[in-house]
């Protein structure tokens, strides 16, 4: 018996993004992969560099957020934060105005995280290659909302993109999207033979040839939840920042008992979301480091959301950590 | 099935946002999860065998709810074998029926706290029948007169602070009672004295079930439970059917492991009830009801057990021990307490939700609350895959139940 339930609508327009235009928002090939112009990377080699778009769409999910929220239609309590272009015809918001609204320096921030990961694993001796415009979002979504059917589906589509690059490793930067293909893609998908690493993994195996990272405070590590609990890394970050010579401090809950950001909640409960957030915030900050860092484009979109205006704490992906040391 | 379930979301979703802001709730919770973690690192430094022994109690569990249906029928023969009355209800009618055949009209019952009770909505139904119930443990008197559910399966009345208890104690006794904890305890403590040996009934549920002795073993530290299933001349036990183990001795296996995470270290009472009271003491003639009851009835409840036992994914989720302890380290729960929740709270409590107590639309706001970060796992002693279910109750609001859409063993 199939069960028909009407859900709120912000999951189907998140599923359509998803399916229709390859990236949960429905951001443009182009844009997700302008940050790879300067690298001019190869589209075809052993090891696909992967961003599946993650850390571009980081800087649109809080102004959607706030926008839909606001919007709050029919007062009906939950956010519908829509994907930009089905919002055009289902709401009458102007799609190019809500990306307008962000701000510039925040796309070049998280569009430059991966620059900054291509150069490091680049630095570090990998050579990359890079799916570009015709990269597709791994679909990490589609399974975490439900849409499992969807996924065995837009996972072949997938599967054909990452074939086309002749890879035989394939480089996350995600969690999610590590999580989804090594966990979940060979439940659903048929033909997935690629092997997963992470970002963290890669430059783990090469930390004796990272250059120092000249800090003076310390950082305190926020683990993902995907990357701790699921894929089990979580000593190899604090190995990666003794390479660099980096002081850890860790927070009262970390590791496998680290606490979630509250990311997965901002679709739907944004304002859960948030307070979860800053209560995490509130976490690391004890620890008296100067900057937090993590490792998730989600961690990173809702950590930042949680500092409060005049913090004296920074927020970081490793990555733009690490790139500290090579741009000396 | 079908539904819209967006005015469902939408109630939810106001109602979680609120509980987010009630500072009584963030200071009550906060308190609470130090507590438990403090408590719960010390007792397991004291007794360092806890976790052996909770992987020993995951295999018993993993066997009994394997072996459900012949424990089921030994338990029943071993209450009847003690000259008491075994039951089996196929669903939450037919448990409510049976526990208001046996008590009748205008009666008075004392009730010990119980999930299931609340999963039958047990008090309410009684008191339509006409019978005045009282909930003995405090947190549930409390919220029995506030008119509330529980925010906690433990501490249900974990958000009420002692100021609003005290008020609404003044309002029920007529009198001025203070903001004090232990003059609170102190005026409960006399009004139920009273009701215990005044009531006809007592109602308790178990936290395990031994199938060769027929013993319902539970725990507390109240001592309201004493009194409720020892003063009226009947108790009734109302109980799952998931809480059955083979033996007495695994029975006190699994007790310990509850009590341990449940942050009770060591709880002041624990009771083993196998039958009626009795004596031979006059001519060694056995007679019934001598201090305690005269009538024991236990209710076996499946209301939708059966169906999660014989689930692959699922039937892990009858290992739940009913601890608590996954909800203090849940990061919503720590912000809205058991407003994620519909009897059944949190991640663990959206899949009974949706197996027991209100079916997949009830369960389904609570199913997208889940983070899916699963520290859950961590902390619960029979380590129960939350996330992995909630996913898959999440595929089945999306796409139905049909089983080619699950995972597979292997697609490539």
């Amino acid at each position: 018996m199939a069960v028909e339930m009407k859900l709120p609508p912000v999951l189907d327009i998140i599923r359509g993004n998803i399916v229709k235009h390859g990236n949960p928002l429905a951001l443009k090939g182009a844009e997700v992969a302008s940050w790879a112009k300067r690298l001019s990377l190869p589209a075809q080699g052993e090891i696909l560099f992967y961003t599946g778009g993650e850390y571009q769409l980081v800087p649109f999910i809080d102004s959607l957020v706030k926008t839909m929220t606001h919007m709050d239609q029919g007062g009906k309590g939950f956010s519908l934060m829509m994907g930009v272009r089905n919002i055009l015809d289902k709401a009458g918001i102007n799609a190019e105005k809500i990306y307008a609204s962000v701000l510039a320096k925040d796309k070049e921030r998280f569009n430059n995280v991966c620059y900054k990961a291509a150069v490091i694993l680049q630095e570090l001796g990998y050579d990359l290659c890079y799916g570009g415009e015709q990269e597709l979002y791994s679909g990490a979504l589609l399974y975490e909302l439900g849409y499992w059917q969807d996924l065995r589906e837009y996972g072949q589509k997938v599967v054909q993109s990452l074939k086309q690059s002749g890879a035989k490793t394939i480089v996350c930067l995600s969690p999610h999207a590590a999580e989804v293909f090594k966990l979940v893609y060979p439940k659903l998908v048929k033909g997935f033979q690629i092997e997963v690493r992470t970002f963290v993994e890669m430059v783990w195996e090469k930390r004796d040839k990272l250059p120092a990272v000249k800090f003076d405070d310390s950082v305190v590590i926020h683990d993902s939840c995907r990357l701790a609990r699921e894929l089990g890394i979580d000593q190899e970050l604090r190995d990666i920042m003794e390479s660099v010579g980096a002081a850890v401090r860790e927070p009262m809950r970390s590791r496998k008992w680290t606490t979630c950001c509250g990311g997965p909640g901002k679709l739907l409960f944004p304002e859960i979301s948030h307070k979860i957030a800053d209560r995490r915030i509130g976490e690391l900050e004890e620890t008296g480091a100067g900057v937090i860092l993590t490792s998730c484009p989600y961690c990173l979109a809702a950590l930042q959301g949680g500092t409060k205006e005049g913090s004296e704490t920074g927020v970081e992906d490793l990555i733009e950590f690490l790139y500290r040391g090579f741009a000396v | 099935m079908s539904g819209d379930l967006q005015k469902e979301f939408g109630d939810y979703t106001k109602n979680l946002n609120r509980a987010s802001k009630d500072t009584n709730i963030e200071t009550a919770i906060s308190r609470a999860v130090k507590a438990y973690r403090a408590t719960v690192s010390d007792a397991m430094e004291r007794y360092p065998h806890t976790p052996d022994l909770a992987a020993e109690v995951r295999q018993i569990k993993t066997d009994s709810i394997a072996n459900n249906d012949a424990l089921l029928q030994q338990a029943m023969e071993s209450v009847e074998r003690n000259k008491g009355k075994a039951f089996y209800a196929r669903d939450k009618q037919q448990a409510l029926e049976i526990v208001a055949e046996i008590i009748g009209k205008e009666k008075i019952v004392v009730k010990g706290k119980s999930m299931l009770g609340e999963e039958l909505h047990l008090r309410e139904y009684l008191e339509e029948k006409g019978n005045e119930v009282w909930e003995s443990d405090l947190g549930e008197f409390i919220l029995q007169l506030k008119h509330d559910r529980p925010m906690h399966i433990l501490s249900p009345a974990i958000h009420v602070p002692r100021e609003q208890v005290a008020e609404i104690f003044s309002k029920f006794f007529g009198r001025e009672v203070p903001p004090d904890i232990a003059q609170e305890v102190a005026i409960v403590k006399d009004f139920l004295r009273d009701k215990y040996f005044k009531a006809h009934v007592g109602i308790s549920s178990a936290n395990v079930v031994a199938a060769d002795t027929g013993a319902m073993v539970i725990i507390e530290n109240e001592g309201n439970i004493r009194l409720s299933t020892a003063a009226p001349p009947v108790h009734i036990v109302v109980v799952g059917i998931e809480k059955i183990v083979p033996t007495f001795q695994e029975s006190m296996k699994v007790a310990e492991v509850t009590w341990r995470y449940a942050q009770y270290g060591v709880p002041s009472y624990v009771s083993m009830i196998s039958g009626p009271s009795k004596t031979g003491d006059i001519e060694k003639v056995t007679t019934y009801g001598a201090h305690g009851p005269r009538e024991f009835y236990v209710v076996f409840v499946d209301n939708g057990r059966t169906t999660m036992a014989q689930d692959e994914l699922f039937s892990q989720a009858l290992h739940c021990l009913r601890c608590g302890g996954c909800m203090y380290e849940c990061p919503v729960f720590q912000v809205t307490a058991g407003n994620f929740g519909h009897t059944y709270l949190g991640g663990i409590g959206s899949v009974w939700t949706a197996f027991v107590a209100g079916g997949l639309e009830k369960a389904a706001p609570l199913l997208y609350t889940c983070l899916r970060c699963g520290r859950c796992v961590e902390r619960c002693p029979m380590q129960i895959d939350v996330p992995a279910m909630v996913g898959e109750l999440r595929n089945r609001i999306v796409n139905g139940e049909e089983k080619e859409i699950g995972l597979d063993s292997q697609a490539s």
